[in-house]
């Protein structure tokens, strides 16, 4: 199958007053097409930064990083943000509505970036998909935190991605509706055969996952499959 | 495992620019229903609503003004000759489309048949007044009412007031000039021009004639002392058109004169006033321009977020400034269109606020107003909002998964040089002065230095302080502190603003004195020469039974300096540098005045002549230092008794390169003196009173024959005395500049008006100023002391808090504010209104004072949301 996202040597370094600090070192990697992978580690194991290289966000100090065959490690920003449009969903921890715009437009902006006229439609259609067709007019700070992310998710479904980065979609939700929003992401997921990267340091939700890379110190130290019938069901629950 | 793709690939359909406008406004209209947008499009609003309105109202004043004093010369330009000028001049004139009339002027005797009467003729073509208009009465003091006509027709005289009981006539009597008989017709209570040209034209009460009938008066002969006057009107190309055609076609022989030539006062004023307008406008906007950048600024970072989220959803830096330059745009629209209405608005009620003071019809405004105020929006937004908003094409996508990053790109120092070059570009275009806009960036930046180190010092030993007082006082100290940067830069924008209402408030008082103290109440307003000694004491004698208020008699003598020191004495323009117009025109402008009692037509610049050199100069001798001289160096003598001494006129002695001790030789007819000089004086050209170069000491003169020179203030029926005092003193002269001074003092007074209400302009535009300021450090404040109040801070406390840091930046931004009005004040008083400084004592109290407290109560009146909202609703509304 092909890869979806290759990670070659790939390395983080940055600099600090007290010398040069590694992040990540010397990942190597690779996650096919409608996979679900989890990368799981401790805060500050690197987790999040493997995923902002993954998508394009940030730069790595070396290696190679192939996103949907692209090598990002040779395109400028312009041509990686061309590239997340066309290709990358994300749902963030901190959810990243826009607040000046209704539940609705946050839906609608993806599609019409991507020049479709009928972007009203298809949002409304997405928004109703998660439940919130009373809520489409309402800005997100009219919206509790287990809405917006339901927004978020419609968003970055909206776009049509290939892949899907998911940066601890339920950090900011109490378990119950931390479970929820999870039970739609995956069945969204599902539905769409999107490829999904969830960065969590929740072992529980990582088990819904077919596959868990763990982190430790920038470093993976475990790469498995789960097999299919031990895949945690519905919940979450804590 | 699939082979990678290079960078070169397309990935996908490019957003359209349709797309991205329609997101602009969507962003744009949901910004502005939050509110996020109404400061910056305000600010802008203001920026132009100021300039406009003061350019439409300055626009429609001074155009108004400019004809209030075209109707001093009762034209746009005149020439005056002694000889008669050749008719082309007039025929070449009309050809360009200007109108034309013309005048003789000369002093005859008029005769009735019961009396006869020194008087000044004046005989105008039909078209005279070109500007302004001829005031006349049925009888005398009957009210008077504009002359529907021009001047009075063949045959006919208009004769003043004082002419009547000079001649003991009445209207309908018939007087004879020359070997004409004239009817007088009419009682002549105002000519425009009635104070311009030399003692020729105003030696007596007017006579007016028509022209045409001047040859057969047979006054006019080969020789006969007359002044012709050419007055030319129109629009303002023609005028320049016909200048350099008269300049090329006469080599410099006829020269046209304006209004700012004829009379120093009136052009002072003027200048000065439109100066100070300038001045105003150009702080409205400046003030404007920093709240735009202010409020743009803190649009941007409250887009930081937008910024990176739109990258991640496929957007480039490139769509993103596409998007926020569209948002800018419309703003500049709106705000173009709506200052515009308003700056209208706002012209239209200052003229209807200042009707009672400005009695003239204003002209209607030109186009030019609205185009300044849009390309004042236009440069604002480029120098001041645009950097702001293009820095969030920078901002990192990293940003939606770390909160810390994107604050970069503002640091950088590009919005810094557009907002230093944008303003210096504003001033520049604005003053059209290099000079006033050295000062200005001095001030500003001499401001910068002195408050980087003061700020670093006082904050640093406040806050040092702070940390051992009360909690309340400690909060606050940990606030500036930990806000550092920001309370620098709020020091800076908050005592560059109170600067700019303080350099011109100050400059406004002073303006306004200095005017006051130019030509106060009861300036006398005649000016009697020619007296004899014997006639003295009769005179004064005269005056004191009729209760006028006379002035000392000052003896005036013609001296011309031979030496210095032994040596040649050099004539005073040889220190001039060599094509140095300027300090010639100073001096030519100032000497009319002394000439009115001093020089007359000896030294000063004659009428239609160039200035020439001079060596002779009236002077005189006195114990008493007269009004308005002050001695700058070297003493006035204490009494009567040390002959030999000369006090000199500052300027005129530093031409001279004279020194105190220097000895001079004067010659005063046949005889020369010699003397020392003890002193040098500064002088008060402008207050109409007279003036000399050289005073002598008591005691060095009086051997010498003089006659002596007055003044005396006539109001109102007083004038009819004049007559009384010329039956008994024939020989004397009297020069009546009463009407000029009442002129003057109503252009001062409506010039006085445009500047006050300047300054409440500047001081809105600076409110709006603190406020942006105020305004950009909320979300901050905001979620600190959401924070506090959540770890149990009392409403009390968080105030008390605010209040104490408020204050003290106020404090700090008062101290450097008046520091730096002080310094500014003096340079543009000195370099640009001409005029002497003093120190202001009382603001080194009321500056500081005034930064705190109005800086603590906008602080708290615009942070006082910050207790009232409930600290869960803020920490919800920042963290979504």
């Amino acid at each position: 199958m092909a890869s979806m996202v290759e990670a070659r040597h790939l390395s983080k370094r940055v600099s600090t007053s007290e010398g040069e600090l590694v992040i990540l070192n010397d990942i190597n990697l690779s996650i096919a097409a409608a996979e679900t992978v989890a990368i799981v580690g401790a805060s500050g194991s690197g987790k999040s930064t493997l995923l902002g290289l993954m998508a394009g966000l940030d730069g790595a100090s070396g290696g190679d990083m192939l996103l949907d065959g692209h090598n990002l490690s040779t395109m400028d920003e312009e041509q990686r943000a061309q590239l997340r449009g066309q290709s990358v969903g994300f749902v963030f921890q901190s959810f990243q509505l826009l607040p000046s715009l209704t539940a609705l437009e946050n839906v609608m902006l993806p599609i019409e970036l991507k020049n479709d006229r009928n972007a009203r439609q298809k949002a409304a259609q997405l928004l109703q998909r998660v439940g919130l067709e009373s809520r489409v007019t309402h800005y997100p700070n009219q919206l509790s935190g287990g809405e917006q992310q339901r927004v978020a998710i419609a968003r970055a479904f909206a776009s049509e991605a290939k892949i899907l980065f998911a940066d601890e979609p339920t950090g900011n939700l109490d378990t119950t509706t931390g479970a929820k929003v999870i039970d739609l992401l995956f069945s969204l997921n599902k539905e769409y055969g999107t490829t999904l990267v969830l960065v969590t340091h929740d072992d529980r939700l990582a088990q819904r996952c077919r596959r868990i890379i763990r982190l430790v110190a920038g470093e993976i130290t475990e790469d498995s499959a789960i097999a299919e019938d031990s895949i945690t069901g519905e919940a979450v629950h804590g | 495992m699939a082979e990678s793709r290079t960078s070169s690939v397309s990935v996908g359909n490019p957003v359209k620019p349709g797309t991205l406008v329609r997101v602009a406004l969507r962003l744009l209209w949901r910004d502005w229903r939050g509110g996020e947008l109404r400061l910056l499009l305000l600010a802008m609003i203001m920026a132009v609503t100021s300039v406009s309105g003061i350019a439409l109202f300055t626009d429609r004043l001074e155009r108004a003004l400019l004809q209030e004093s075209a109707n001093m010369l009762a034209a746009d330009r005149v020439m005056s000759t002694r000889e008669p000028p050749p008719r082309e001049l007039l025929t070449e004139a009309q050809s360009m489309g200007l109108a034309t009339a013309e005048y003789i002027a000369f002093a005859s005797m008029a005769f009735s048949d019961q009396d006869n009467l020194l008087v000044s003729v004046k005989a105008v073509s039909d078209a005279y007044p070109l500007r302004g208009s001829l005031q006349v009465a049925d009888q005398v003091f009957g009210a008077p009412y504009v002359s529907g006509q021009g001047g009075p027709s063949r045959g006919e005289v208009w004769v003043e007031s004082r002419v009547f009981s000079g001649l003991d006539i009445d209207v309908g009597d018939n007087v004879y000039v020359g070997e004409s008989e004239f009817t007088v017709t009419r009682v002549l209570v105002l000519e425009p021009d009635r104070q311009q040209g030399g003692m020729m034209d105003n030696a007596g009460p007017r006579l007016l004639m028509h022209l045409d009938d001047v040859p057969e008066t047979n006054v006019i002969q080969a020789g006969s002392r007359a002044s012709y006057r050419y007055l030319f009107a129109g629009d303002q190309r023609a005028l320049d058109a016909y200048t350099s055609w008269v300049r090329n076609q006469y080599d410099g022989l006829y020269r046209l004169r304006d209004v700012r030539d004829e009379s120093a006062e009136v052009s002072e004023a003027l200048s000065r006033g439109e100066s100070f307008l300038m001045l105003g406008s150009l702080f409205a906007v400046l003030l404007a321009g920093v709240a735009i950048a202010l409020t743009a600024r803190r649009y941007s970072e409250r887009h930081f977020d937008y910024a990176a989220i739109l990258k991640t959803l496929g957007c480039t830096s490139n769509q993103i400034s596409v998007i926020y330059f569209c948002i800018l745009f419309v703003l500049l629209v709106l705000a173009v269109a709506v200052g515009s209405a308003l700056g209208w608005l706002l012209h239209e009620g200052i003229l209807r606020m200042l009707r009672s003071v400005i009695p003239i019809d204003l002209p209607s405004a030109s186009g030019m107003p609205f185009v300044v105020g849009a390309l004042t929006a236009l440069i604002c937004l480029f120098a001041f909002a645009l950097p702001p908003l293009l820095a969030l094409k920078h901002t990192s996508p990293l940003r939606v998964l770390r909160k810390d990053i994107g604050d970069a790109p503002l640091s950088t120092a590009l919005p810094y040089v557009f907002g230093i070059v944008g303003g210096l570009s504003l001033i520049l275009w604005y003053s059209q002065d290099l000079l006033i806009t050295g000062i200005l960036v001095a001030g500003v930046l001499s401001v910068a230095a002195v408050l980087s180190v003061l700020s670093y010092v006082l904050l640093r030993s406040g806050t040092a302080a702070g940390m051992r007082a009360g909690s309340a006082w400690m909060l606050a100290m940990s606030a500036v502190r930990r806000r550092r940067r920001q309370s620098v830069l709020q020091v800076l924008v908050f005592s560059l603003t109170i600067m700019c209402l303080l350099t011109l408030g100050l400059l406004r008082t002073d303006l306004i004195a200095d005017w006051q103290a130019q030509l106060p109440e009861n300036t006398p307003n005649h000016f009697l020469m020619n007296i004899n000694n014997d006639q003295l004491d009769g005179m004064q004698n005269y005056f004191d039974r009729n209760n006028l208020q006379a002035n000392p008699f000052y003896p005036m003598m013609s001296a011309g300096l031979l030496q210095v020191n032994g040596a040649p004495a050099p004539l005073p323009w040889d220190n001039d540098r060599p094509g140095a117009p300027s300090s010639v025109t100073e001096r030519s402008a100032g000497e009319p005045e002394p000439g009115l009692g001093a020089e007359a037509a000896a030294d000063s610049v004659g009428e239609g002549e160039m200035p020439r050199r001079v060596e002779n100069r009236q002077v005189t001798y006195t114990g008493q230092l007269p009004p308005d001289n002050e001695i700058v160096a070297g003493s006035w003598w204490a009494n009567d008794n040390r002959p030999n001494e000369v006090s000199v006129e500052l300027d005129y002695a530093q031409r001279l390169g004279l020194q105190l001790g220097d000895e001079l030789v004067f010659r005063l007819g046949q005889d020369e003196v010699t003397v020392n000089v003890t002193s040098f004086r500064t002088v008060r050209w402008d207050n109409m009173q007279p003036n000399f170069f050289f005073i002598f000491s008591p005691g060095t003169l009086e051997f010498i024959g003089a006659t002596y020179l007055s003044t005396l203030l006539l109001e109102g029926e007083q004038k009819m005395l004049l007559n009384d005092l010329l039956r008994q003193y024939p020989t004397i002269v009297v020069l009546e500049v009463d009407a000029l001074i009442e002129q003057i003092q109503t252009i001062i007074a409506q010039v006085s008006s445009a500047v006050e209400l300047i300054a409440v302009l500047v001081l809105v535009a600076g409110a709006l100023v603190l406020l942006s300021c105020v305004n950009a450090t909320l979300d901050e404040r905001f979620r600190e002391n959401a924070i506090l109040r959540t770890l149990g801070a009392g409403r009390k406390l968080i105030m008390s808090s605010l209040l104490i840091e408020f204050a003290f930046i106020g404090m700090l931004a008062g101290v450097i504010a008046t520091l730096g009005a002080e310094v500014s004040v003096y340079y543009l008083q000195v370099e640009v209104f001409q005029q002497e400084f003093f120190p202001h004592y009382w603001v080194w109290f009321a500056g500081p004072v005034a930064g705190t407290l109005i800086i603590a109560g906008l602080g708290v009146g615009a942070t006082r949301r910050v207790v009232n909202t409930s600290p869960l609703a803020v920490l919800r509304h920042l963290s979504g």
